[in-house]
């Protein structure tokens, strides 16, 4: 794994979807209008006769797709995360899920990522899509991860709802980091920890810098990277989580129906009796704002990780504050 | 010309052996989606008599409540065993009432409204793609052309109409939606002018008339842009035995009235 400030990449997906498709002339790529917003535009250049632009009208692409599909295409969905998950969500669950065709409905700016305010953010998309029987739901957290992402759920039967950051995206892992649709993985730590910290997507960078603060304080903490909300890897969260004191959870959208509950679902039905606090957004929408404004002001930063494993160790005085990490041009620094 | 003549004469027996077997089915319950039945038996005639090419077209029904009038369709030209039809609206039963994706003889059928043309839009964009002469038919409803989306999905044929030739959809305006007639719920017309301005060809047709229907279809051009039958029904599909107060969405079959309509059905086919 890369240290902070991590590396920054442009249009991973873009470019994977590409050479992907390019190997596999049954892809299909579909766009509402967003197609330099959703990496697409290399796309369209390359394979005009394979890309379609529906226009702003998601709920006609998802009913497009699922034709396509019928059809033994596999067809990629592009468009941003609230419109392709709350706009047209009947058509989702009729036309792709309950069919359990192969479209990868693929949705940009998840949670508080987007300056654009509440009609941009993609807070309840994860909830929404996990509801959804057949659907699998993934959030790759950096470069590697969504170039691996988009062959993984080409290959996957069925429906597929990934939700990836828009613009720059940060490079953490190695390129000998493997992601799988099947497996949770330990980053740091192990199952001897006595803080179980457990994110994806956006909120690693934040998990990863928390573990470490509390581990320079004596406190051995374990990270767990879930890319796949659905269908959980619940044994190795029960593993992982086994002898903690506490487990925290950190995703980047509502702290209902998403990362947290999933884990609460699996804590509870193994048995485990460790506490759990959800660290993610407090059932509110949001507003415009920065990411470092936002992911501040909602809950969604180092610090918020560090005070809640800090108060719910019963650890006294204040809790370490977490380092801050210069924000350079060209790299990513967590919140 | 006499062979013209037999061709209709056929079809006719076929949308009254259609409204027949829907009949039996709805009176086994007593109450069901007859009205639609009989309003689109003609154009399932038209559309099963020789139109669509089991195996080889596609043929989508965008409402799934009118999947009554396909099985009595599919049974009445042997697509399906007429003994099936018993089982309708059974609890377990394959042939449900409403369509879902355990229902055979479609390539797709639609429950929730309004999402059968862009499902037929998808197949028609397969079909472009895979080359060959593969036709794909919807099979759309007035009342569901509230639904937002089925103009999101006309406008995008339109303006894809490279790649739409071998699409055609047939709608049933019958008029009929569950609070009553669709002119006193959200009046849509006029219809045609909607689909012409969008960038449909539209042709208008007495949807009980079997020939004139067939002649709409049979107009169809691979090179153009894509056609739409609007074909102008009755819910009770011009039956005599139905009193005008009866509810078309959903009819309730008395024994008395399920008596006189297959009488009056019967009838027509000696």
């Amino acid at each position: 794994m890369h240290k902070p400030p991590y590396q920054i990449t442009l249009k991973p997906y873009g470019q994977a979807l590409l050479e992907l498709a390019r190997r596999r002339p049954e892809i299909i790529c579909l766009g509402a209008d967003l197609t330099r917003q959703t990496e697409t535009d290399i796309f369209r250049d390359a394979i005009p006769e394979r890309f379609i632009n529906v226009g702003m009208a998601e709920a006609n692409m998802m009913g497009i797709a699922g034709g396509l599909a019928r059809a033994r295409h596999i067809v990629f969905v592009n468009t941003f995360g609230v419109f392709c998950t709350r706009r047209c969500f009947d058509q989702v669950a009729m036309s792709i899920a309950y069919p359990k065709l192969n479209v990868k409905i693929v949705g940009f700016m998840p949670g508080l990522s987007s300056p654009g305010g509440p009609s941009h953010q993609a807070v309840d998309d994860v909830a929404l899509m996990r509801a959804l029987p057949n659907m699998t739901v993934v959030e790759p957290a950096d470069a590697v991860e969504v170039r691996q992402a988009v062959a993984a759920i080409a290959d996957r039967p069925g429906p597929v709802y990934m939700r990836l950051k828009r613009g720059e995206t940060p490079i953490i892992f190695d390129e000998s980091h493997r992601l799988e649709l099947n497996k949770a993985q330990v980053l740091t730590g192990n199952d001897h920890s006595e803080v179980c910290i457990i994110a994806g997507g956006m909120m690693i960078p934040a998990a990863l810098a928390g573990a470490q603060v509390l581990e320079s304080h004596g406190v051995s903490a374990v990270v767990l990277n879930v890319p796949v909300i659905k269908p959980l890897d619940a044994a190795t969260i029960v593993g992982a989580a086994r002898h903690s004191r506490i487990v925290i959870t950190a995703e980047n959208h509502n702290i209902i129906g998403g990362l947290g509950s999933a884990v609460a679902e699996a804590l509870a039905e193994a048995g485990s009796a460790v506490p759990l606090r959800r660290v993610g957004i407090a059932d509110v929408f949001g507003e415009s704002g920065s990411r470092e404004f936002l992911f501040q002001r909602y809950g969604l930063s180092t610090q918020n990780i560090l005070d809640v494993a800090w108060r719910g160790l019963g650890l006294g005085g204040p809790s370490p504050v977490a380092p801050v990490v210069e924000s350079v041009p060209g790299a990513y620094a967590p919140v | 010309m006499a062979e013209q003549q037999q061709v209709v004469s056929d079809l006719r027996r076929l949308a009254t052996q259609i409204r027949l077997s829907a009949t039996r089915m709805v009176a086994i319950q007593g109450f069901g989606y007859l009205g639609q039945a009989l309003s689109s038996a003609e154009i399932f005639a038209v559309l099963f008599g020789g139109v669509v090419r089991p195996g080889r077209d596609r043929f989508v029904l965008a409402p799934g409540h009118y999947v009554i009038a396909l099985y009595a369709a599919a049974a009445a030209v042997g697509l399906l065993d007429p003994t099936e039809l018993e089982s309708y609206g059974k609890d377990g039963a394959l042939l449900e009432a409403i369509g879902t994706e355990r229902t055979p003889l479609v390539d797709l059928v639609c429950g929730s409204l309004g999402q059968g043309l862009s499902g037929a839009i998808g197949f028609a964009l397969a079909a472009h793609f895979a080359g060959g002469d593969r036709d794909t038919y919807a099979f759309v409803s007035d009342g569901e052309m509230q639904e937002g989306q089925t103009w999101e999905a006309a406008m995008f044929a339109a303006h894809n109409r490279h790649r739409m030739g071998r699409l055609v959809v047939v709608v049933d305006v019958n008029n009929s939606q569950v609070d009553g007639p669709v002119t006193s719920v959200l009046a849509m017309e006029p219809l045609a002018d909607k689909w012409r301005s969008f960038g449909w060809r539209v042709l208008e047709v007495d949807g009980h008339d079997v020939d004139a229907l067939s002649r709409a279809l049979a107009s169809r051009s691979t090179d153009s842009e894509p056609l739409v039958v609007i074909a102008r029904t009755e819910i009770f599909g011009r039956m005599k035995s139905i009193p005008a107060s009866a509810d078309g969405h959903f009819i309730k079959l008395d024994p008395t009235l399920e008596l006189a309509l297959i009488s009056e059905l019967e009838a027509a086919l000696a």
